[in-house]
């Protein structure tokens, strides 16, 4: 479903990602695991498109170019992003947003635009999805909203908007263990033979909650390392150090699989 | 002509005759378009304009009284005044009862200006609202200038007035036709006796090849309430001076308003709170949106009077710049001269959130939609003071037009 290959990005100067590689089938969850400044919110960035970065190498949805295309392209080729801090928009009301967002996709696709009650029954189970109260799309997005307040309507958007790929960039950053809870169920919830899903985390903790099929380990803007969900226990137990400022010694890597 | 006003407006006209009018080194007027003013030719309509009826369409579709003057002179073929409610009563000011000399003569604590006195001389008709009581009803007064020769001016002048406890809601809409470049002069007089309230809303939308100078004195006695409300959307220099005596104790003021240029539009708000006695309050809340050419000043002040003590005031002045070329003077003024008062006062201006834009993208929105998307929410904020859906939606509608 999606394809990186050998993909590098840029500010200015200083290369973030050096050469990423990463196949994503259908209906498969991945977490990328990795300190800080390895290039975790690079990748979410550089997927979905963000100004400012010089991205070279080639990235694919379904067969289809993304490298190339606007960020509200990407979305209607069916990427979702769930950002580690999602942008408060004061004076846009959290309802008319999504809805916005789901007839622009839908029309871009050639699709018709939904009508208001199919709508309102989609948000009122994506908001039961993620236990979210009335009040809640009544509100301007994210504005005033708590750090977990924040995270649940990263999910609930994509509960509505029902992607192809969703990537959630430290998802689990700021919550508290009932919010992780609430955060978790809702992606357990979306996971589906035809939807796959990228779980970009610092902390092996959310994996205890969303099972991934692989991990993956993100070092100095590579991959270093891919296993299954023992390799995320080693990480738990002997940190990133392991990974970090000398070549692999697959000796040191008890525990995680050859 | 029923009252005497004759030696007040030869008076002014005499003024007029030897007027200087306000240069650049006017703080107040220093945005304005001097030339231009200069060339504009104040006087009454030899003959009713021929207003194209597209005008009426324009007009916010408001039940109930309504007032319409074009080109300075009252339309009664336009206008709605019979079955007033209880408690209101509204005249044509070229009529006005013998009773109102006084109300029509009164002063104000703010000085005049040339424009003002301009009025005097030339703001014959107009609108003359008297409040005893109540009234739901929203009250309309219309201004509608449509020049018949270029650099052509019109004036108009409304009077109103809330009696002791009364309360009620005035609309002035101030709209404009034809291609001939002019402009219009519309004074408005309020006075709040003892706990009346007064929400006074200006909706200004003017075509770019006109002049609007806009100026509103208000005096409140105790306890009294009154809320300006300001949409100042177009005009080639469209200016609002708002001067607000508070003469009463705990009396309080609370204007806000939305300016939205594009082009090369001049949008100019000028305000002054003056508080004259102890214990009132007041608020100044205004947002600015720029783009194009255009430029928007909000120069707003709080003069506070010796003894004025336990002044309360805060004034916000927040702006978003959409493109280089346009530009925003922003100057808040306070003026203290009481101890143990309260003044706040801040100030912002900035762009369009570039991290809120690819957000909004991210989700589909294409650019075009995603900045008008945070435009509107940024301007909204303003519309949530009125509570009225046919303005609301008319503003929207306005907004939305000039914009694509």
């Amino acid at each position: 479903m999606l394809s990186i290959k050998n993909l590098t990005a840029s500010i200015g100067e200083a290369q973030i990602l050096k050469g990423l590689d990463l196949e994503v089938g259908a209906g498969e969850v991945h977490a990328i695991m990795g300190p800080n400044g390895s290039g975790k919110s690079t990748l979410t960035h550089a997927l979905a498109g963000r100004e400012g970065y010089e991205i070279t190498g080639e990235a694919t949805l379904d067969g289809e170019d993304l490298l190339g295309t606007e960020p509200e392209d990407r979305a209607a080729a069916g990427l979702f992003v769930g950002f580690q801090y999602p942008v408060e928009i004061p004076g846009v009301n959290n309802m008319y947003f999504l809805r916005t967002a789901l007839n622009s996709v839908r029309r871009t696709r050639g699709d018709d635009e939904i009508s208001a009650r199919e709508f309102l029954s989609l948000a009122q189970e994506a908001m039961e999805l993620v236990e979210m109260k009335e009040g809640f799309l009544n509100r301007s997005v994210n504005a005033g909203f708590s750090g977990g307040e924040k995270k649940r309507n990263e999910i609930l958007q994509m509960a509505v908007m029902q992607p192809r790929l969703a990537v959630l960039d430290e998802t689990d950053s700021g919550l508290d263990i009932d919010a992780l809870r609430v955060v978790a169920n809702g992606v357990n919830s979306l996971r589906s033979p035809e939807r796959s899903m990228i779980v970009i985390t610092h902390y092996q903790r959310l994996l205890d909650y969303i099972k991934p099929d692989f991990v993956h380990v993100l070092v100095d803007g590579r991959i270093v390392e891919s296993g299954d969900h023992t390799l995320a226990l080693h990480l738990e137990d002997h940190g990133y150090a392991d990974f970090v400022n000398h070549d692999l010694d697959p000796a040191s890597l008890s525990g995680a699989p050859a | 002509m029923s009252i005497d006003v004759l030696p007040a407006r030869t008076a002014a006209l005499d003024q007029v005759a030897t007027l200087q009018l306000p240069t650049k080194r006017d703080e107040a007027w220093r945005y304005a378009p001097h030339k231009a003013l200069g060339e504009l030719a104040f006087g009454s309509s030899a003959k009713p304009a021929a207003v194209p009826s597209s005008i009426d369409d324009q007009i916010p579709a408001i039940d109930g009284p309504r007032v319409v003057i074009v080109n300075g002179v009252v339309d009664l073929s336009r206008s709605r005044l019979d079955s007033l409610p209880a408690g209101l009563q509204i005249h044509r000011l070229a009529d006005a009862p013998d009773e109102a000399a006084d109300l029509l003569q009164r002063g104000y604590d703010a000085p005049e200006d040339a424009f003002s006195i301009i009025n005097r001389a030339f703001g014959t008709d107009g609108a003359l609202v008297r409040v005893a009581g109540e009234v739901d009803e929203l009250i309309h007064i219309v201004d509608v200038v449509v020049p018949e020769q270029a650099q052509a001016a019109s004036a108009s002048r409304v009077v109103i007035e809330v009696a002791a406890g009364g309360s009620a809601t005035v609309v002035e809409t101030r709209l404009g036709g034809g291609e001939s470049a002019g402009g219009s002069n519309v004074r408005t007089e309020i006075s709040l006796d003892t706990d009346a309230n007064l929400e006074h809303i200006v909706l200004q939308d003017l075509p770019a090849s006109q002049i609007h100078l806009a100026r509103v004195d208000v005096v409140q006695s105790a306890r009294s309430q009154f809320q300006a409300r300001l949409f100042n959307l177009g005009a080639d220099y469209g200016r609002v001076s708002y001067h607000v005596y508070l003469a009463g104790e705990e009396a309080h003021a609370d204007l806000s308003g939305l300016y939205f240029g594009f082009g090369s539009q001049t949008l100019d708000q000028q305000i002054t709170v003056v508080h004259a006695v102890e214990n009132c309050t007041s608020n100044q809340s205004y947002r600015g949106v720029l783009d194009d050419d255009s430029t928007g000043v909000w120069n707003g002040g709080v003069d506070v009077r010796p003894g004025a003590d336990g002044t309360d005031s805060v004034q916000s002045n927040d702006n978003l710049v959409l493109s280089r070329r346009a530009e925003v003077n922003t100057m808040p003024r306070l003026e203290i001269l009481a101890d143990e008062v309260s003044c706040q006062h801040g100030a912002t201006v900035g762009e369009l959130d570039e991290d809120a834009l690819y957000y909004l993208r991210t989700r589909g929105i294409s650019q075009t939609e995603a900045r008008r998307l945070l435009i509107n929410g940024f301007a909204d904020q303003v519309m949530d003071d009125l509570r009225d859906d046919v303005l609301r939606s008319w503003i929207a509608q306005r907004l939305g037009h000039d914009h694509g």
